[in-house]
């Protein structure tokens, strides 16, 4: 396995060496740009984003009945991730000028009914039979909520 | 345990609740492979635009393109749920002691940042320009191009990193190590994929025609004149006046000798109806009936043979897109063709009125639209 790692690793660190040289050769008002959006990733990610998601999962764990968590999570974490993809479209219809074929929905709309479908399918799979979302055994589902939490 | 110790179980629930290796390396295996397959389709979709020498990109199927290029979009789109959820089961570990540490630490922590920050480039510029936004001053294919090595270079070396763990993870019972009743791995994995699938058919639509209705949020309804959607207008080109012209001439150029051939000259030579999709870079795609002359009879009926690569040139001279290159193979194909209808009608000036190119699987940005000089070796 050692050897996997090390040739894994030295085709890796080429890679990326290769990457950084093909980015080198632009001028430097765009390679600030590269280094502005690259940076403010990880900020809007570990700063805002991360610590947001861990907010809610802690505010939802202290006040939410402990049988509904599981549930709840598996709706929020399809909300996220269409609200994620819906981010560039959302209130830019019509965006591009003189060209109506593209941005040609309503984003806004959209979103709100794929949201609808993801929790009124989360929402019939937990009532037909709970325990295909939470994983949990029936002992398991009837014991006291953990004090802890 | 230590103050800071009891509020990360408190804050993360970790150890003991859903993060860990048994997850996160589930999640960074689907992951993992979203990024190897949008890298791959990414690679070939550049090299059919810039082809190096060893190169050669097939005529058949003529959905080729459209499929490695749809693909592309769809492998991204997948993998930003994927993303969130695979940093969302390692966060904790940022504030894990020593937060600064030695040597080592800083430079796990700095290549992590690059890893983080290239994965997040990618899938966000990737996004933004299929809904064709630029909010940067850097010109998207090269950075998109170059960063993707550094994102797919990161990920190798943290694959190389992580494999014992990896492995080990991986053989575990997805709930090892859980200590209470809360949520389940298996749930956070459900709820991965409920994203992850859901944001696939929200976008998917304009690659797939059949769930077109269903992708509410696709930048592309798959709409436009004659059926088909439009990238560049006439009108953004600035070619309306030129294609408009009534002394418009298409010009052949073979071996050295020039000649010119007007809009009633080309629709007196022989005529072909091939249905081709036209598919974009940014992974819409549609199919179409096109007619027109095949290059291969047109450059005969200019008194030469398709014997290399020939070059197109639109009225559009301004900016990159207005000259393609067609290699030999797809210019000696007869579904090739200067085509002069679109499903039925007159090209629309949107679509490359009075002649445009349409060849078997190629980015649709090679399709060089009102074209204005052809020139055979």
């Amino acid at each position: 396995m050692t050897a996997i790692r090390v040739l894994l690793a030295l085709v890796g660190i080429g890679c990326a060496a290769y990457g950084v040289t093909l980015l080198l050769d632009q001028n430097p008002q765009d390679l600030l740009s590269v280094a502005i959006w690259f940076g403010a990733g990880i900020v809007v990610h570990d700063g805002v984003f991360a610590p947001l998601a861990t907010a809610a999962g802690l505010a939802g764990r202290r006040i939410l009945p402990r049988r509904w968590w599981a549930p709840l999570a598996v709706g929020a974490a399809g909300t996220v991730g269409l609200a994620a993809v819906a981010i560039p479209v959302l209130g830019r219809s019509g965006a591009v000028a003189g060209n109506t074929t593209v941005l040609d929905r309503d984003y806004g709309l959209g979103l709100a009914s794929a949201i609808l479908v993801v929790w009124a399918v989360v929402g019939i799979a937990e009532l037909c039979r709970p325990s295909r979302i939470t994983g949990l055994r029936a002992a398991d589902r009837s014991r006291p909520d953990d004090p802890r939490a | 345990m230590t103050r800071l110790e009891q509020l990360q179980r408190t804050v993360f629930r970790h150890p003991g609740g859903p993060r860990g290796p048994e997850l996160a390396s589930r999640i960074g295996l689907a992951l993992g492979t979203a990024v190897v397959v949008c890298f791959v389709t990414g690679l070939l979709s550049h090299w059919i635009q810039h082809p190096p020498a060893w190169f050669d990109w097939p005529t058949d199927p003529v959905w080729l393109y459209r499929f490695t290029q749809g693909l592309h979009v769809t492998s991204g789109i997948a993998a930003v749920p994927l993303l969130l959820a695979k940093l969302w089961s390692v966060y904790h570990r940022l504030f894990e002691p020593p937060v600064v540490g030695g040597i080592v630490r800083l430079l796990e922590r700095a290549s992590i940042a690059v890893l983080v920050g290239s994965m997040i480039f990618e899938l966000t510029t990737g996004l933004l320009n299929i809904a064709q936004w630029y909010p940067w001053k850097f010109f998207f294919p090269t950075t998109h191009y170059a960063m993707a090595y550094i994102a797919i270079g990161s990920v190798t070396v943290h694959v190389a990193v992580k494999l014992p763990v990896v492995r080990r993870a991986l053989g575990s019972p997805l709930e090892a190590g859980r200590a209470d009743g809360g949520v389940s791995r298996r749930a956070v994995l459900l709820g991965v994929a409920v994203a992850s699938s859901s944001a696939v058919v929200a976008v998917v639509g304009q690659s797939v025609p059949a769930v077109r209705r269903l992708s509410v949020l696709a930048p592309r309804s798959g709409q436009g004149p004659q059926g088909v959607p439009i990238n560049r207008t006439a009108a953004a080109a600035g070619v309306e006046a030129l294609a408009r012209d009534p002394n418009y001439a298409l010009t052949v150029v073979v071996g050295g000798i020039a000649r010119t051939f007007a809009p009633a000259a080309l629709a007196a030579l022989p005529q072909r109806t091939v249905t081709l999709p036209i598919a974009c870079v940014e992974g819409w795609s549609v199919s179409a009936s096109w007619s027109g002359i095949s290059v291969v009879d047109l450059v005969a009926a200019a008194g030469g043979e398709v014997t290399g690569d020939v070059s197109f040139q639109s009225l559009e001279t301004s900016g990159i897109y207005g000259r393609s290159v067609l290699p030999v193979r797809h210019a000696r194909d007869e579904r090739t063709l200067i085509a002069l209808t679109l499903n039925g009608e007159p090209l629309d000036i949107d679509h490359g009125y009075p002649c445009r190119l349409i060849a078997p699987s190629r980015p649709g940005v090679l399709q060089t639209k009102w074209l204005s000089r052809i020139e055979a070796s």
